[in-house]
């Protein structure tokens, strides 16, 4: 094992990392850009070094980060999510600069980053594929491609950009018109946002779940996983609220598990990953891509089973082998987790850079917090608005589902507006409440944003006694 | 034997309770002393604080709502008055709660239409059981709406007579109000009121006129509410019952109130003497109050009168009690306190001239601002619009001469524009059928809408009735309560606080669920026009930043 590793990240997921470490006896580096010079994941870690002034472009300097790395001693370097987390370059000069990478290698990130080999791999073992038309050429042969993908398959058509991934570079269409317009469009932004501009049409499913499976590999060619996870609740492709186990029918569950071993080990694939699939209404299973990194969502996985993901990872990027077996797995109870933004949902989800001036959080049985904030932060308006992510575990879903809202209600966060009141507004609400959702559950919830903000009562009277202070009276009893 | 729980009683039987009582029963009045002697200051912290005290002394009723506290409650308490009168009824399960209103003003100055009337009637008779209601002219057709609809709910009703001195406040006359009473409202189900507010005429005289009343309508009952201003009014109380009233009003002596009621211990003590024991009273209960209620007084010492001690001039002045701290606390404003003397005379002068009629509100309101806007400008150089309403019968008529003609002239043609003389100005403006003269009625719909608009959200018919009595400050409180909440947990001496708070002050309160909580001030710092109060709340610190108002030059 290594005795010190560098945290290529930031906020909540490198202070995960680092808890990991420290209980592993590693020592860790935490680097920062100057614009980041107050985060809490540069506190909790041994070490710090500033790789730059920021903002955002020096947590993507790989040359910084291995230079850092070398600088500190640190033997290994772990990317955490976002950032440079499923970059090929990354673990490639990672290894030509003799630094041990907690993640994938190189080429399992270059196949899985594209949608085309990974289609293609998920495809040769028998998995089923949401039906694709391949990459589209350009002009007026792609037009008719695309013309006839769409006659053959009916409306609704998903048109994705190759290199897109989390939710971005997808876009979805009702009619023909509304086809060939939107190919051009997706071609320029997947070309702006991916530096690709290639993009494919696939089959767009009614009342889809995104279900994926959480699987981990060594370098020994053990490959297991760890049960399902639901992350259907999405706001414009992006998760909201992940729940463990998807709950599918066992024998659906079964087979979707096994078929993202099955892709892992066709992928060649080292360390924790996860396989993302659609399950239609007739739990009918597509697949639908592999992320090679760790997920947010990893800690629903972890309430369940019992298992350290992350310190899995790291044992097996030093070599070591899996821990557990598969036989060793078993799903007990239920965990949600959901992200607690500093966003106005009711502007549009709005980043709300600012002070936390009061933060104050939930405890008890079967809450765990995974935070990057603290009383008196400045969240910047640099970097994503994250300011803690709640998992409740609970013997069943209604139990998970009452804890939640009892963990929501035991936050009292002053200074900032908070994802919290709309998640307070989905917990309440029946169709959540029945688990009846799927990827369409915000868009068909309107009234979720309908919701009022009730300052704590205690705080009123605090801010009525600071009028009185301010004022040398009550200037609503009294004249001056 | 215990007596029964009033409240649990039909409308006839509670009636019937108080007839058949031997002896007397007492009317705590909190309302009034704080009124009368505290500029209507005293929050619901201490009334709560001795409510459990109080409902074990065994009073017939507690005045708490009513009077002008609506408006104070709205306007400096930032309390809305149905919640604290939900507040007491639950604090105060055995005794009845009681409440003062002005007829068609209801807890108003003016007059409102009739639909406004019963609704807001019928809103505050879901807490308040019972309604002492007088109209400054004594004219009965002014208590008819609430008196309807009172009894419609099962409350019991006090129609009460204005009392006052004079030539013309004979005997007679206030028997042929008594009948005028009788006549609307029946014998049997309603208590008749005497309303003493500025403490006028001797024992003998309050004895005579019970002894006539009970003389002509034997089955009537009696209670009978004074004022102290000139100290007297144990003897008149003690001569009220012993003439044959059954219930009169009382303080606390821990309030040790001037121009309110007298104190209830002082009260029992002397009946005493005449043979009437304390039945049903527990008077450890009450000293207890009265302890408690000495250490609260403290927190209102500002608000009390600036002169201390009885009045026996009131006599000559007339103003009634209820109106006393606020029209010092207005002499005060514009200077004319060291004139106080010079403004009573005129207030005398212009009772007289105005047909003898009762200072009490709103007719208390009207003759004083008369008397002070006559000694400030000259003589009714500057008549107010509600003086105008007056002369032009607004309120009703006058009930034993009407006002010289001179008057008529100077405050009705002063500053027209269209040559019209009073006498026409009166025939078309102020003649007619009264119902002529009562105000248009309100859409509530579209009122609600208003409100609904004005607050960005539902309103409920509680709501919905602050607003039409009182619009503006109702929607100011309710604003007010949406910024802060329930502000009447915060203790009197927080609430009325002068200055800033010393670094290191704590402040606690229980809550409405009964939990403790405690504010800690840690530091005040002020910059940029901009005041940053720290502290700890409960078990958190935070700071709030108020922008300072800016400083005229």
């Amino acid at each position: 094992m290594f005795k010190k590793l560098l945290v290529a990240n930031r906020g909540e997921i490198a202070i995960r990392i680092i808890r990991a470490a420290e209980e592993l006896g590693i020592k860790t580096v935490a680097i920062y850009e100057e614009t980041d010079r107050f985060a809490m994941h540069i506190m909790r870690a041994d070490e710090a070094i500033c790789i730059g002034p920021g903002p955002r472009k020096d947590y993507l300097n790989i040359d910084k980060i291995i230079q850092a790395a070398k600088k500190t001693g640190a033997e290994a370097i772990h990317p955490g999510y976002g950032f440079l987390s499923e970059n090929p370059e990354f673990p490639k000069k990672c290894r030509e600069a003799g630094l041990i990478f907690v993640g994938p290698p190189s080429d399992v990130i270059w196949n899985m980053s594209s949608k085309v080999i990974a289609r293609n791999i998920a495809e040769s073992v028998g998995i089923p594929l949401i039906p694709g038309s391949g990459v589209l050429p350009d002009g007026e042969e792609g037009d008719e491609r695309a013309l006839d993908f769409a006659r053959q398959h009916g409306f609704p058509i998903m048109v994705k950009a190759v290199s897109g991934g989390g939710g971005r570079g997808i876009r979805a269409v009702y009619s023909e018109n509304e086809l060939l317009k939107s190919l051009k469009v997706a071609r320029s932004e997947a070309k702006l946002a991916f530096g690709n501009p290639e993009i494919y049409l696939e089959k767009g499913l009614l009342k889809p779940r995104h279900v994926e499976v959480q699987i981990l590999a060594d370098a020994y060619g053990s490959i297991i996983h760890l049960g399902t996870r639901n992350c259907s609740i999405q706001r414009r492709h992006q998760k909201l609220i992940e729940i463990a186990p998807a709950m599918l029918p066992p024998l659906i569950e079964e087979r979707v598990c096994e078929a993202a071993v099955r892709a892992a080990r066709a992928a060649k694939y080292v360390n924790a990953g996860t396989v993302e699939f659609l399950v239609d209404a007739e739990n009918q299973y597509y697949f639908l891509e592999v992320n090679t990194r760790i997920q947010v969502e990893h800690t629903v996985t972890e309430m369940v089973t019992g298992f350290d993901i992350v310190r899995e990872q790291i044992r097996i990027a030093a070599g070591e082998r899996l821990s557990i077996k598969q036989e060793d797995v078993v799903i007990r109870g239920c965990a949600i987790e959901l992200r607690i933004n500093a966003e106005d949902p009711q502007a549009g989800f709005i980043p709300q850079p600012g002070v936390i001036e009061v933060y104050q959080s939930p405890g008890g049985h079967g809450i765990r917090l995974d935070g990057a904030a603290y009383q008196g932060y400045e969240i910047p308006r640099f970097y994503d608005s994250l300011i803690v992510k709640l998992t409740v575990y609970g013997f069943t879903w209604e139990e998970a589902v009452d804890r939640l809202k009892r963990a929501l209600d035991g936050f009292n966060i002053v200074g900032v507006k908070t994802t919290i009141p709309f998640y307070r507004a989905i917990v309440d609400e029946p169709d959540f409440r029945s688990r009846n959702f799927d990827t369409s559950y915000i868009d068909s919830h309107p009234e979720l944003l309908n919701y009022r903000v009730e300052e704590n009562p205690i705080d009123k009277l605090a801010r009525l006694i600071a009028e009185i202070n301010a004022h040398g009276y009550n200037p609503y009893a009294d004249i001056p | 034997m215990s007596r029964p729980l009033l409240k649990d009683l039909p409308l006839h039987d509670r009636i019937a309770f108080v007839r058949e009582y031997e002896g007397y029963l007492l009317t705590n009045n909190e309302r009034d002393v704080s009124q009368s002697d505290f500029k209507g200051r005293i929050m619901p912290w201490t009334t709560l604080r001795v409510a459990s005290l109080r409902d074990e002394v065994g009073y017939f009723a507690f005045e708490i709502s009513g009077g002008a506290s609506v408006h104070v409650d709205l306007m400096r308490k930032q309390i809305n008055p149905f919640e604290k009168l939900r507040l007491v009824r639950e604090a105060m399960p055995k005794t009845l709660i009681q409440a003062v209103c002005r007829g068609h003003s209801l807890f108003g100055y003016r007059p409102y239409p009739e639909k406004v009337i019963r609704f807001a009637v019928k809103l505050f008779a879901q807490y308040i059981d019972v309604w002492r209601c007088y109209d400054f002219l004594n004219h009965i057709d002014n208590l008819a709406v609430v008196g309807e609809e009172v009894i419609k709910a099962g409350k019991i009703f006090i129609p009460s007579l204005c009392f006052g001195i004079g030539p013309e406040h004979t005997n007679e006359f206030y028997l042929s109000k008594v009948q005028e009473i009788v006549n609307r409202f029946g014998k049997e189900d309603i208590i008749l009121g005497i309303k003493n507010h500025s403490a006028l005429g001797t024992p003998e005289r309050i004895a005579d006129l019970v002894r006539a009343i009970r003389s002509d309508f034997p089955e009537l009952v009696i209670a009978y509410h004074g004022h102290n201003t000139d100290g007297n009014d144990l003897a008149r109380m003690m001569s009220a019952v012993r003439a044959g009233a059954k219930i009169v009003e009382v303080s606390d002596h821990g309030f040790g109130a001037w121009y309110s009621q007298a104190p209830a211990l002082s009260f029992v003590q002397t009946m005493e003497d005449y043979g009437y024991e304390p039945k049903g009273l527990n008077l450890d209960a009450m000293i207890q109050t009265s302890d408690i209620l000495r250490q609260e007084r403290r927190y209102y010492e500002r608000f009390e009168s600036p002169f201390k001690g009885v009045d026996p001039l009131v006599r000559r002045h007339k103003l009634t009690g209820g109106a006393v701290s606020m029209a010092y606390e207005q002499a005060e404003q514009i200077g004319l306190l060291p004139r106080i003397h010079e403004v009573f005379q005129e207030l005398a002068q212009v009772i007289r001239e105005l047909g003898n009629i009762w200072p009490v509100t709103p007719g208390s309101q009207i003759l004083w601002s008369t008397a002070l806007s006559n000694v400030l400008y000259g003589r009714y150089e500057q008549p107010s619009d509600d003086l105008k309403r007056l002369l032009l019968g607004h309120y009703g008529p006058f009930p034993f001469y009407d006002p010289p003609e001179w008057i008529y002239e100077k405050v009705l043609e002063k500053g027209r524009t269209d040559g019209k003389k009073w006498h026409k100005i009166l025939a078309e403006e102020g003649s007619g059928a009264l119902k002529t003269r009562r105000p248009p009625e309100e859409d509530f719909e579209a009122r609600k809408q208003e409100l609904e608009k004005e607050l960005g959200r539902t309103v409920t018919d509680e709501e919905l009735c602050l607003y039409l009595m009182f619009p503006r400050d109702a929607v100011n409180y309710l604003r007010f309560e949406r910024q802060f909440g329930k502000t009447w947990l915060l203790p009197p001496n927080v609430w009325y606080h002068r200055g800033r708070f010393q670094d290191g002050t704590r402040i606690t309160f229980v809550d409405d669920k009964g939990k403790s909580h405690y504010i800690d001030i840690v530091s005040t710092q002020e910059a940029a026009g901009i005041c940053k109060t720290s502290c700890i709340v409960d078990y958190h610190f935070k700071t709030f930043s108020v922008p300072l108002p800016v400083k005229a030059s």
